[in-house]
């Protein structure tokens, strides 16, 4: 917008990101399209890269709903500039199913097969965090469930499906890739 | 977001650099947290011209251990802090503060050094900008404190005057509990200050030009026991109504040396040295833990809603000695 | 358990499952129109003031500004019950109302410019106390409402609307009475029920007299319904977007389709207005205020003589559906409470509070969690076990009552007590009970405390709804009922209906999109009415579809259409299954049936739920821990068994229960504004604090449509909040009679500050 402040160095600059195993350059600056030193991830992956699936809910890091996996890691995708980002591997709720066959990640079955969300709103950020808590950990207790989660807003109460979903999914026999 | 420059840092001495010519204008960022809910909202009337990725710094965010005591990067990041064997092995009251903030989302990449110089809680202070315009108050330079005479449950019982907002920092406490020093460094060099120095009713000790390197933690002595216990209304997410840290270390059967640090009661980590006074050389008896925890609020003066602090500092103070 | 049925009270996977846990699910904000403006809103910083002038020069001429608007620029369309609540006007009357609005490319822009805007106010005195209100008789916030409260006149559409509970002689009950008390109780701490996807509306106008609008909706049709008196009679389109949580918010809150429709009338361009959450904590629905001074009269054996009194409510500075919440909760109260004399009466006032709105309870929740606080006192006096009174005073079949509309329904359902007896068991009450205001048990500073608490909605069979559904040659099924999915699983539940009647697999049955422009007549997923009101149009529906089939097949088959079966499509004789021929070859490949439904509005069947709690009070740090949460309801006939135990789980959740332990929005009165509108400081509950969880759901079958059933999951929110009240005065001995219990109160109550 006209208000930004140009940056000459900043405008030439190209950032890397893998999202979901595809490679993304993009550019810097304040030309439309390119990515703004303010832009947060949130913004990038569901305005600029047309991933809408990553929710933005309060868009203060105090709800989760936003919640990515980037570097192995679950991040809060609205408390994050995509300009640091640069060389990030970063799976969004898309990311989750095979890609070839379409077939439901086990956690993303569990959650189905549960019932383990009513509005939905909040699912996709659920299942980041609970994805980075299965490659960390491929049997958690209930306890370490609910711990993993305890950022996670959820109004219509699925909590306690969401509960069951995962132990389901970590129980059952399964690869949880 | 209002729109902002972008640097990334490559060293300390680049990051002082970029301070220094922007005097006062550029804002550090390593978790972005706390800082990027700032800007958001636009609670502050400041708005930074420049944000510095400090995260691009080598180095700054390592564990090291040595007979001497720890050392802390200031990027180390919290979620390390929780799982470092030497910190859960001889500094457990570090982990334990780390494990207790926020939500594992944040403490994967909030770090300490962000942890220690965040911005207060204080719901007059954070008041968005949009719904009607900012609080102005004592912090942001203009208008008096709306807290005094308005809902002031979760502010200071300890001190105020001119702010009665609290230090929300977990670490802090923890760390000032362990009787550790930041370090800093500026355009002007480099010093350390005590954790519980760093923090005065109006915010930190940090100029324009500085910024949080590391912080040295002192080994405790051997056979000390240490405590961290934070209450909260919900099990995550909240910031501490009140915490403590205590670090105490047994001669035979009595107190050879303790320190007892409240949180989220004053404008930093409270060291209740009336607390201390009254343990130093004493069995750990319930005569002795009651005295100890009455003292520990000694001089506490509540405002109109938040006396209950006082209660939950006693018991909490108890509850620490009594593990 | 075999119920015969296919689908009917079987788990399967609802119908957007797939898209909800890809990510592919369409919320408000994944949706984009070509050449769409970004609306914002310039935001109050007094809670009253009037508006003595507004520069918006700069602001126009800041590149990327599409519109600047102020009241003066726009028509003064108003909405609300009754109609009062302005888009823009020359005061305003809550810190974070509309001053002005601006349309722009980005957010961003939009934003920008909102600091470009200056506006000079001259404050007025602004009051929050619902009695202060009333005493009010110079400036008040409404100039047409003096004294702030609203006239006692019903709405068109509700001519004879319940406002005053009278029932027999209430002088004569209390001369009866064994026991009287009198008190006063509030439920004043104006929750936000907050659903995680924040209120938005894309408008764009078709035609100057067509506007089009998409929102995430809880009951899209009444977005058209009450849309279309609000913009000057023009014509609406309404479609939903999926909707990310509603709890009652998302039915009729028009105040962001007011500022994106003035903004695509200015711009000639469809206009996005959707709310941060910073505006969804300060500028949309909370729940009502409420505050009961009553006096109770109560029999020693438990039997309530006489209630009477003033129920007090606060809207804030707007009243959405205010007059038809007091309906509602008045209808609901005698539900719980039978009482042979009444004379109880509503009283609807506006204050300079943030504006309440529909939540999920609609004036029952209100009203009980004022009123069964007093009632409790009066049950302790009486020595009654609260299960046994409301064994005793809960609504049984051939009792009668006044509903909203004014008349009196008697009661033809099921009896609940079966219910309570089950939950009881469930929960250990007898064990636990020991007596008004004695603890279940005391374990070092820790004191247990078990509470109760009951709602009871006639709305099941509220108001009117219309279906069609469609048979294709191929064997598929579509129904047209104007239903969108907020969360409660009602449009696949609704395919599942006319699955089973049709006996069709589930997969071949859809419904149509939420779009006003397709569909029927529908009033929406308001109260608990979607499994028997529009549950009953959908199956008539299907039934009216299956029957028009099989007679044009009879022919086919030389027989009576009683005769024919159809199953999976394909129709045969009853006892030749054998010889089976497909729906093509029976309505040909160029044809398709209709069948028609609809359902006229019945008070006669009610829910009922009762919720019993056990909770842990630290009396050393006052803070009080919900430990257990057992729920009993009888829900006829269960639809789909994962949804319902999740939404009876949703008591905590959207201004629930955990309003009576830490949810609340917190008001600086000095300056009017709003303190916790975050979601750090607004408290709600984590997955880390999960209590131990019952639901107890009985299935006695319910003279309600061909599935025996009635909707229950809206109520589940509503006992709970007396409940932790009644539970903490056992655990500590000492009443605290408001909400939510905080250490401060408790430790007040405990006698060490």
């Amino acid at each position: 917008m006209n208000t930004r402040q140009n940056d000459p160095e900043q405008e030439r600059r190209t950032i890397h990101l893998k999202v979901n195993d595809k490679d993304y350059a993009l550019a810097i600056g304040d030309t439309v399209g390119a990515v703004a030193p303010s832009d947060t991830l949130a913004h990038t992956l569901r305005e600029t890269l047309g991933l809408t699936g990553t929710k933005i809910s309060c868009d203060q890091g105090s709800c989760g709903a936003c919640t990515v996996i980037m570097n192995g890691k679950s991040i809060l995708s609205c408390m994050t500039l995509t300009i640091e980002c640069d060389g990030a591997r970063i799976i969004t709720i898309e990311g989750l199913a095979d890609p070839a066959t379409g077939q439901l990640h086990p956690l993303q079955q569990a959650f189905v097969d549960n019932s383990a969300f009513q509005c939905g709103f909040c699912t996709p950020g659920i299942l980041m965090s609970t994805k980075a808590l299965v490659d960390q950990n491929p049997h958690p207790t209930r306890d370490a469930i609910q711990h993993a989660l305890s950022g996670h807003f959820c109004r219509c109460i699925s909590h306690y499906e969401v509960v069951d979903a995962v132990c389901q999914a970590t129980t059952t026999e399964g690869d949880h890739d | 977001m209002q729109p902002f420059q972008h640097q990334a840092a490559t060293s300390v001495a680049d990051t002082i650099a970029i301070l220094s010519t922007h005097k006062g204008r550029a804002k550090l960022m390593a978790g972005g947290t706390d800082l990027l809910g700032i800007l958001k909202t636009r609670a502050t009337v400041a708005y930074p011209k420049v944000v510095v990725n400090i995260k691009s710094i080598a180095g700054l965010d390592k564990i090291q251990s040595d007979g001497q005591g720890l050392s802390l990067g200031a990027l180390t990041r919290l979620a390390d802090i929780v799982d470092s064997e030497v910190i859960r092995d001889a500094y457990p009251i570090l982990a334990e503060a780390a494990a207790s903030v926020a939500m594992p989302q944040i403490r994967n990449v909030g770090t300490i050094g962000g942890n220690l110089a965040q911005e207060t809680r204080c719901w007059y202070f954070r008041y968005p900008h949009s719904i009607g315009g900012r609080i102005m108050c004592k912090r942001k330079g203009e208008a008096a404190c709306l807290a005094v005479k308005g809902d002031n449950r979760y502010h200071a019982i300890f001190g105020g005057k001119k702010c009665f907002a609290v230090c929300p920092s977990d670490m802090a406490v923890a760390l000032a509990a362990l009787d550790a020093e930041i370090q800093i460094s500026g355009a002007k060099g480099q010093r350390s200050v005590a954790v519980t120095g760093f923090y005065h009713p109006l915010g930190n000790v940090l100029e324009t030009d500085e910024m949080i390197t590391g912080i040295k933690v002192p080994r405790p002595a051997p056979n000390n026991r240490q405590v961290f216990i934070k209450h909260r209304v919900r099990d995550a997410i909240d910031f501490a109504t009140v915490s403590v840290g205590l670090v105490v270390s047994m001669d035979a059967k009595t107190v050879a040396d303790v320190r007892v640090v409240l949180g989220a009661v004053a404008s930093g980590p409270y060291r209740a040295t009336d607390a201390e006074a009254a343990l130093v050389g004493r069995k750990l008896d319930p005569a002795v833990i009651e005295k100890a925890a009455e003292a520990s609020v000694a001089g506490a003066v509540p405002l109109s809603g938040n006396a209950y602090k006082v209660d939950i500092t006693k018991t909490l103070v108890r509850q620490a000695l009594q593990i | 358990m075999t119920n015969g049925y296919r689908y009917i009270g079987k788990d399967t996977a609802r119908k957007d499952a797939r898209d909800i846990v890809t990510g592919k699910a369409r919320f408000f904000d994944d949706i984009k129109i070509p050449g769409m403006l970004y609306g914002k809103v310039k935001r109050s910083p007094h809670a009253h003031a009037n508006i003595t002038r507004i520069d918006t020069d700069r602001a126009r001429c800041m590149p990327g500004v599409r519109a600047v608007l102020t009241h003066t620029d726009i028509p003064r369309w108003e909405w609300g019950m009754p109609k009062h609540i302005p888009i823009l006007d020359s005061k305003v009357r809550f810190v974070g109302d509309a001053v002005a609005l601006v349309a722009a490319d980005t957010p961003d822009i939009a934003e920008a410019a909102l600091d470009l805007i200056n506006v000079e106010y001259e404050p007025l005195p602004a009051v929050y106390d619902v009695e202060a209100a009333m005493q009010i008789d110079t400036s008040p916030i409404y100039a047409q409402f003096a004294h702030n409260t609203y006239p006692d006149e019903p709405p068109s559409f509700e001519p004879e609307m319940l406002g005053h509970i009278r029932i027999g002689d209430v002088q004569k009950g209390f001369d009866e009475a064994d026991f009287t008390i009198e008190d006063t109780c509030g439920y004043e701490i104006f929750p936000n029920p907050l659903p995680p996807e924040p209120p938005g509306f894309i408008a764009t106008w078709e035609t100057p007299d067509c506007l089009t609008v998409y929102t995430p909706s809880q009951s899209i049709a009444q977005v058209r319904l009450i849309g279309i008196p609000f913009i000057g009679m023009a014509d609406i389109r309404a479609i939903s977007t999926q909707c990310g949580g509603s709890y009652g918010t998302k039915n009729a809150n028009l105040t962001p389709m007011g500022y994106a429709a003035v903004l695509a009338k200015a711009t000639g361009k469809p206009v996005k207005v959707y709310f941060t959450k910073e505006e969804h904590f300060h500028s949309y629905s909370l729940r009502l205020g409420s505050r009961v001074r009553a006096r109770v009269g109560i029999k020693k054996d438990g039997t309530l003589s006489a209630i009477s009194g003033v129920w007090m409510v606060n809207t804030g500075s707007g009243s959405e559906s205010g007059p038809l919440q007091i309906a509602v909760g008045l209808g609901e109260v005698q539900l719980v409470l039978r009482c042979a004399n009444w004379d109880l009466k509503g009283k609807l006032v506006c204050t300079n509070r943030s504006p309440s709105g529909i939540v999920r309870g609609y004036g029952g929740q209100e009203l009980e969690s004022s009123i069964l606080p007093i009632i409790g006192r009066a049950m302790e006096k009486a020595g009654i076990n609260p299960v046994d009174f409301f064994k005793k005073n809960s609504v049984k079949p051939g009792n009668g009552y006044f509903w909203r509309e004014g008349k009196w329904w008697t009661y033809r359902g099921i009896d609940f007590n079966t219910a309570i007896d089950k939950g009881a068991a469930t929960f250990g009450w007898k064990e636990k009970w020991k007596g008004w205001g004695k603890p279940t048990a005391i374990h070092g500073n820790k004191r247990i405390g078990v509470g109760v608490g009951v709602h009871s909605n006639a709305d099941v069979g509220e108001d009117s709804s219309e279906a069609t559904v469609k048979l294709t040659a191929d064997g598929r099924a579509v129904v047209y009922c104007c239903v969108s999915e907020a969360g409660l699983g009602q449009r696949s539940s609704l395919c599942k209906m006319a699955a089973e009647v049709l006996d069709l697999p589930l997969e071949r049955v859809t419904l149509s999109p939420p779009d006003t422009q397709l569909n029927p007549f529908e009033l929406g997923l308001v109260g608990s009415r979607g499994t028997y009101a529009v549950g009953s149009a959908v199956i008539a529906a299907a039934e009216d579809a299956r029957k028009k089939l099989l007679e044009i097949a009879a022919h086919r088959f030389k027989s009576t259409a009683d005769q024919l079966e159809t199953e999976n499509g394909k129709i045969y004789m009853v006892g030749r299954p054998d010889k089976k021929l497909a729906w093509h070859r029976i309505m040909g490949v160029y044809h398709s049936v209709t069948g028609e439904g609809r359902f006229e509005p019945d008070y006669s069947l009610c829910n009922f739920l009762m919720t019993f709690v056990e909770v842990e009070v630290d009396t050393e740090t006052g803070q009080v821990v919900l430990t257990r949460m057992v729920n009993a309801t009888d829900a006829g006939q269960v639809i789909a068994p994962k949804v319902l135990e999740g939404q009876l789980h949703g008591a905590f959740g959207s201004a629930g229960l955990d309003t009576a332990l830490f949810e609340e929005t917190v008001l600086d009165e000095t300056s009017g504004r709003m303190l916790n509108g975050n979601m750090v400081d607004y408290k709600w509950r984590t997955f880390a604090d999960l209590p131990d969880v019952k639901n107890v759901i009985l299935e006695t079958p319910m003279p309600s449509h061909r599935f025996k059933a009635v909707g229950v999951g809206e109520i589940a929110t509503s006992p709970g909040p007396s409940a932790v009240l009644m539970a903490v005065y056992n655990a500590i001995g000492t009443r605290i009679a408001s909400y939510p219990v905080t250490a401060t109160k408790i430790l007040n109550a405990l006698g060490k500050r």
